[in-house]
């Protein structure tokens, strides 16, 4: 089983909650957060509205620092290039479908939204997710919602449209969630804890690996005999809880008993110095190894490398001809996914498709119940 | 790495379930509302699928086809559910229906009145040409 970690558990602050380490910490997240509310709360539909200017250009300026400040990537690749393009054009026509006080128009905007993300679930490797939700949402569901809005359409302004529920209260209600999640995300994927501790367990496992290699006790003893210089720090380091949550516990505790193991080694007198290196560096392999695979799950949380031999169904495994995978061996694109998606619902997932089917018959009669007009005799 | 992180695609399905909710909760009329709940979905498909590919199977993908069926379903009563609270009030604001609010709230009032229709739009017209006809054609004479 692959040792991946999908989501990392950043240091709780200590002493409470404190606002000014919390803005220090998030202000990158705080001020898209904050101009998005302003911008929405300008566009809210009410009785006197605020000139749609103000509130679009708070809009945009949030959508741009967002895209700077939050979206992280190495390299501009086409597949950047449209991840911004698809999330820019998703997010903003959401943000138009909130605010439209014309409910044609937000159904149309919706429309965009729907049709961004299927761009995104392309850029996922989902194409047929993609083309089943073109036909559903885009075909059936925004057409139903233009017939009832035909039909239901009334002539100049109506409270309906105009007016909105507490719109500071239901915008800093949204916004507030978004923070949380926003800020949890960063705390997970670009904590500079995590990536400081990163790096000083790599400066001993790279001392680690030196004093295995050596080909002396003497030197070997430079590296790691001093106790206040490797063992202690390197304890140290590893035995704080909260740094670790979530990371491979028996890794770590290996670890540790390894490096009592190592200084008691050391102390003790062997008879002949090759059988005190050959010792020693069996303890000091064994440390190399698990902190590798500690360093490796702090590095590449959420970048997932996931086991090339995991099936893609359980029942029915992958296809014959095995999977095609791309340098991270993730399914490469387009990477059979009709054919994987049906294989997967039919054995994996039948009685789900089952009950599935039933529901929407239900549903249909349930609608059709619903919305029969009945005349006065039949009542 | 050349491929867009995880995180970026969770940050896009969060930004679109946090539009939604305050959709949800800010609009009056029934069917935005309803356009709002859906654009929650959509943000919610998207972490899943982007789980999908970052794990490198197809559940999330699975799970998704199951949302979309959902919603089909969740669609076709609710419009119905709409068509219905229509004819009943003529209206598709949520707020007539205030009444089934608990017993101890405070009814919403509101306070400000709407601002009055726009004039009917004034089409151009052709100007009329040549002295108006005076109604006294004489039915035999064609000169």
């Amino acid at each position: 089983m692959s040792a991946h970690v999908l989501f990392l558990q950043g240091e709780a602050p200590a002493g409470g909650l404190n606002l000014g380490r919390f803005v220090a910490d998030f202000w990158p997240i705080l001020v898209p957060v904050v101009l998005g509310l302003a911008a929405l709360y300008l566009l809210l539909p009410r009785a006197f509205r605020y000139p749609p200017l103000w509130g679009g250009l708070l809009g945009g300026l949030a959508l741009v620092v967002a895209g700077w400040w939050l979206v992280h990537f190495e390299v501009i690749s086409a597949e950047v290039i449209l991840f911004y393009a698809f999330a820019f054009l998703a997010v903003g026509a959401a943000g138009m479908m909130v605010t439209q006080s014309n409910p044609v128009y937000a159904a149309l905007f919706f429309a965009q939204v729907v049709l961004s993300t299927c761009g995104l679930f392309l850029l996922l490797a989902a194409p047929f997710l993609m083309a089943a939700t073109v036909i559903i949402y885009a075909g059936a569901i925004v057409v139903t919602f233009l017939f009832v809005i035909m039909l239901a359409q009334q002539l100049g302004p109506s409270s309906a449209d105009q007016r909105s529920r507490e719109p500071f209260l239901s915008a800093l209600a949204g916004f507030v969630l978004l923070a949380a999640v926003l800020c949890v995300l960063q705390r997970t994927y670009q904590d500079p804890t995590h990536q400081a501790v990163a790096q000083q367990l790599q400066g001993f496992l790279e001392q680690t690996r030196k004093a295995r290699d050596a080909k002396t006790v003497a030197e070997m003893g430079e590296l790691v005999g001093d106790r206040e210089s490797f063992v202690n720090p390197f304890l140290e380091l590893v035995q704080k809880d909260s740094l670790f949550a979530g990371l491979a516990q028996e890794k770590r505790k290996a670890i540790q008993k390894r490096l009592y193991q190592v200084e008691e080694t050391w102390s003790t007198r062997f008879s002949k110095p090759a059988d005190k290196r050959v010792a020693m560096a069996a303890h000091l392999d064994e440390i190399y190894r698990d902190g590798q695979l500690i360093h490796a799950q702090l590095t590449t949380a959420g970048v997932l490398t996931p086991d090339p031999k995991l099936p893609l169904s359980r029942f029915s495994g992958g296809s014959p001809q095995g999977q095609p995978r791309d340098a991270h061996s993730r399914p490469q694109l387009p990477a059979e996914n009709v054919a994987g998606l049906g294989r997967a619902l039919f054995t994996d997932y039948l009685l789900a498709v089952e009950l599935a089917g039933f529901l929407l018959t239900v549903a249909t009669i349930g609608a059709i119940a619903i919305a029969a007009r009945r005349t006065e005799e039949l009542r | 790495m050349t491929a867009v992180a995880l995180e970026n695609y969770l940050i896009v399905g969060a930004i679109l379930f946090a539009l939604g909710a305050v959709g949800f909760l800010a609009r009056r009329n029934l069917i935005i509302m309803f356009l709002s709940a859906e654009m929650m979905l959509q943000g919610v498909a998207i972490n899943l699928v982007a789980f999908a590919r970052y794990h490198g199977n197809l559940q999330g993908q699975v799970f998704t086809l199951f949302i979309i069926t959902v919603a089909a379903c969740e669609a076709a009563v609710a419009l119905a559910l709409i068509l219905m609270l229509y004819r009943a009030r003529k209206s598709l604001d949520v707020s007539l229906w205030q009444e089934l609010r608990e017993a101890d709230q405070e009814p919403t009032v509101d306070e400000e009145p709407l601002p009055p229709a726009p004039p009917p739009e004034k089409w151009p017209t052709l100007t009329p040409a040549g002295p108006a006809p005076s109604g006294q054609h004489d039915e035999g004479s064609h000169v």
